[in-house]
């Protein structure tokens, strides 16, 4: 098989962060070629380093067999190259046509020849069955069609080898099959496509071989007919390096937090959640796994009171507490360390003092009488950066000035010292140094062996395996399956990853 | 510390690097800038009049730059200001010339119904904030030129003083805000300006809910994860910040003018806005601001008796201002890898 692409040794660095390291890939031509991994895998840089966006700090790019130097995405799209992005770039005032040939309009004595424009938008729409009216106004589109547009104007440009960077994330079920079929057809002529995903089922159905992107690295291309689901989230996820357990004294009391048929849509109104329940006691972690984006942020923020959830309930201490606010839910004894940390957890240009304050502003002895008691704060502050060890000059040093893992700190540090009975921890590790990384985790083990109920969510599988006394795993807004934390089946974890139930699997199935 | 002297030394800078580009534009206009600018400091300094004559002048920027760092604070912008210190202005006037009261309890209800005013005048756009997220910069902008309107509209169809100006009967002397000195229009209003600014200043970096309003202007996702109800806070620092710009209109009615009449106040309202953002939203920073932008109003008066130059010169001098000032306030942004915080002052 001649080869579409070729990279050989890429690696690209931002700073001291190497989003690309010494990636070889190899496209046959006339092939779907699906690139799948994690959320910051480098997915992306990469095939912004294919598309001239970014240039490489080392390797080589082959195209069609020759060596090319791509400084700027006019010089990709000269060698063939069409890259649909995540986010459309479309003018919603223009006509379809219009948009198509945006910036190559076709022209006629100084003015643009609409005609040609709308005939030879015309044809590509036929010859590729992407169907579009070219002389609708592409305000009125939906998504769908938006992106077809989109696909036609990487078409118009005369690209052979295009790339879709998360095509579906945007598409309705029906969408995505009518994108499938027009990929099958792009090859079916002879054309080349890399089609970036993190959904498995998608990678399964439409390509005919996938790299796997870990941690920057490719570290598998094979044709997907020899794979299967759960190879791939294996792949994608890494073999399990340690099963060093920490110990626990402790054991379990009441159901603390309990979910009951917990739905909730994401932020593109689709459904994230589809039915969760399960409960959690005091002095229990219960862990959360799953590929990232199977709907872990959601549970997360639903039950924070950060986002409505369409429907179920969430009982706390026997309370029902679904559609609070998040003051309420916090009031009544939740705790919340949240996935995005320098967006939600911080304020990373006020001091750790202000940080450590949030949420406890009103209350005494925090405040008097609406006025914050500098005093207490600094005393508090002083007294917390010395118990979590937050390694900072002072008090008054901003968030932005210290580590990943010294922020996280401050974030348990608040979080943990208040007098919630329930703890929502989410990601608590990454992004963080191995040196944290232990004392963050020891916290966590002493809030559990002071009785606290922690749901513990982490796409890293050693880490569930050292903290969780109970391991759920997610896929698709729904819980696969439980497994108990000192009895982890690398095969079997994998599989309810993959969506797939194994058939030996006698464990209950979601509830507590 | 040295974060907030490098603001202050780069703004000194941008301030000096525009008076000189202002120099140059005196010198095609067949000028002396020296002379220009020795008149413009003589105009705003040179006695005790001119002093108070500044101070007047300052007073209304700094109220309405206080009612700026109040939304500024909590990252909201309104740019309406002017409109509410014309609703303020408008109905204290009415109030102060419709009754006929006690003084002290008549000076009280004037400037009452001034703050009522701006706060019902910023009622709409915080609504359409608070609840659908409505941009209230344009909507607080459109309602100015209402504002301006519909009082011009009530003062010469409703209450136009018979056979004068397009102006109202002046209010009562038991509604007048007391002057300061026997040989100047300035009065207790800057006393007024003065406390807000320190007071502003405490609650937001002393109270709860000052801690409350400044993270939600400095990181809402956090602000909202900790707690705090976004929709209804921005509802109330907006009318907080309408109320202070009604306030000024008040002031300036009920101290100055008292009476109420077309081209009321032109433009205190948004030297005020260019006042807050100069002075990275600080209200005490915004008096020193509001008092340059004070001197340069009062100034420009003795530099058309004295020199050639007209006074439309300052009007550019203050435009290169803004220009290098923002400019230096861009490109520290884009130095630093930090985007919301940086216009803010520290605890």
């Amino acid at each position: 098989m001649p080869l579409a692409i070729e990279l050989k040794s890429i690696t690209k660095r931002f700073g001291a962060f190497v989003a690309n390291e010494d990636v070889n890939l190899a496209v046959e031509s006339g092939k779907i070629h699906a690139i799948i991994g994690e959320n910051g895998a480098g997915k992306t840089t990469l095939m912004n380093v294919l598309f001239g966006l970014l240039q490489p700090d080392e390797g080589e790019i082959w195209i069609d067999g020759e060596k090319k130097n791509l400084p700027n995405p006019a010089a990709a799209i000269a060698a063939g190259i069409g890259m649909v992005h995540q986010h459309f770039k479309l003018v919603p005032s223009l006509t379809v046509a219009e948009n198509v040939f945006l910036g190559m309009e076709i022209r006629k004595g100084g003015l643009i020849d609409h005609a040609a424009q709308i005939r030879r938008t015309a044809e590509l729409s036929r010859q590729f069955g992407l169907q579009v009216d070219p002389t609708e106004r592409v305000g009125l589109l939906s998504v769908g069609i938006e992106q077809r547009i989109e696909i036609l104007k990487v078409l118009a440009r005369g690209a052979r080898i295009i790339i879709l960077d998360e095509p579906t994330a945007v598409l309705t079920p029906q969408e995505s099959r009518e994108l499938f079929q027009t990929l099958r057809g792009f090859v079916a002529q002879g054309m080349t496509v890399i089609f970036i995903s993190h959904h498995l089922e998608e990678v399964m159905e439409v390509s005919d071989n996938v790299s796997v992107l870990r941690l920057g690295k490719n570290v598998a291309t094979r044709p997907t007919a020899e794979l299967t689901k759960s190879d791939l989230v294996q792949l994608m996820v890494g073999r399990l390096v340690s099963f060093d357990r920490l110990p626990r004294v402790a054991s379990v009391g009441k159901t603390v937090l309990e979910v009951e048929d917990l739905w909730a849509r994401d932020d593109r109104r689709l459904p994230a959640l589809r039915g969760v329940s399960f409960g959690v006691r005091a002095g229990e972690i219960v862990g959360i796994a799953g590929v990232a984006g199977n709907g872990q942020t959601e549970l997360a923020e639903v039950l924070s009171g950060l986002r409505p959830s369409s429907h179920g309930s969430i009982q706390l201490n026997g309370r029902t507490i679904t559609g609070a606010s998040a003051r309420e839910i916090r009031a009544a004894g939740v705790g919340h360390v949240p996935g995005d940390r320098l967006v939600r957890g911080v304020d990373r240009n006020a001091s750790i003092s202000m940080n450590l304050l949030m949420g406890r502003q009103d209350q005494s002895p925090w405040s008097k009488h609406g006025i914050i008691n500098r005093a207490y704060l600094l005393e508090q502050t002083q007294a917390l950066i010395k118990r979590f060890d937050i390694r900072a000059r002072g008090p008054e040093s901003t968030a932005k000035s210290l580590s990943g893992g010294n922020i996280q700190k401050i974030v348990l540090a608040r979080e943990f010292t208040g007098d919630a009975d329930c703890l929502l921890i989410d990601q608590p590790t990454r992004g963080v140094d191995i040196g944290a990384q232990e004392s963050i985790h020891g916290e966590i083990m002493r809030q559990r062996d002071a009785g606290k109920a922690i749901l513990l969510i982490s796409v890293q599988l050693d880490e569930l395996i050292r903290l969780a006394d109970r391991i759920l795993v997610m896929f698709g807004g729904t819980i696969m399956g439980e497994i108990p934390g000192d009895r982890v089946d690398e095969e079997e974890i994998g599989m309810l990853m993959a969506g797939v139930v194994p058939e030996a699997h006698s464990n209950t199935v979601g509830a507590a | 510390m040295s974060d907030r002297f490098d603001s202050l030394f780069g703004q000194g800078l941008a301030i000096l690097f525009a008076l000189g580009l202002g120099a140059l534009v005196i010198l095609t206009v067949d000028e002396s800038p020296v002379r220009v600018f020795v008149t413009l400091l003589n105009g705003a300094f040179g006695s005790p009049e001119r002093i108070a004559g500044t101070l007047l002048q300052t007073t209304p920027i700094l109220i309405c730059g206080i009612a700026a760092c109040i939304s500024f604070r909590g990252g909201l912008f309104n740019i309406g200001i002017e409109g509410q210190l014309f609703m303020g202005g408008f109905w204290a006037t009415w109030v102060g010339f419709s009754f006929n009261l006690p003084p002290a309890l008549h000076l009280l209800l004037a400037m009452a119904a001034a703050v009522i005013a701006g706060m019902a005048w910023i009622a709409i756009p915080a609504f359409f904030r608070a609840r659908y997220k409505t941009n209230e910069v344009v909507s607080t902008i459109l309602a100015n030129y209402v504002a301006i309107l519909f009082t011009s509209y009530l003062t010469i169809n409703w209450f136009k003083r018979s056979g004068g100006q397009s102006e109202t009967p002046p209010i009562f002397e038991s509604a007048y805000l007391p002057e300061l000195f026997s040989f100047s229009r300035l009065n207790w209003g800057l006393i007024i300006g003065l406390v807000l600014a320190i007071g502003v200043y405490l609650f937001f970096t002393r109270t709860a809910r000052g801690y409350a309003v400044s993270e939600m202007g400095a990181n809402p996702k956090f602000a909202e994860y900790g707690g705090i109800d976004i929709k209804k806070q921005t509802f109330l620092v907006l009318i907080a910040s309408g109320a202070v710009g009604g306030l000024a209109g008040g002031v300036e009615a009920l101290g100055v003018h008292h009476r109420f009449m077309e081209g009321f106040a032109p433009g205190f309202g948004f030297d005020g806005v260019i006042a807050a953002l100069l002075a990275n939203g600080n209200p005490i920073g915004t008096i020193f601001t509001a008092l340059f932008f004070g001197a340069l109003r009062s100034g420009s008066l003795l530099l058309e008796v004295d020199t050639t130059a007209s006074r439309e010169i300052i009007t550019v001098i203050q435009a290169l201002i803004i220009l290098a000032v923002s400019a230096q306030i861009t490109i520290r942004r884009k130095a630093s890898d930090s985007t919301a915080g940086e216009r803010r002052w520290k605890f």
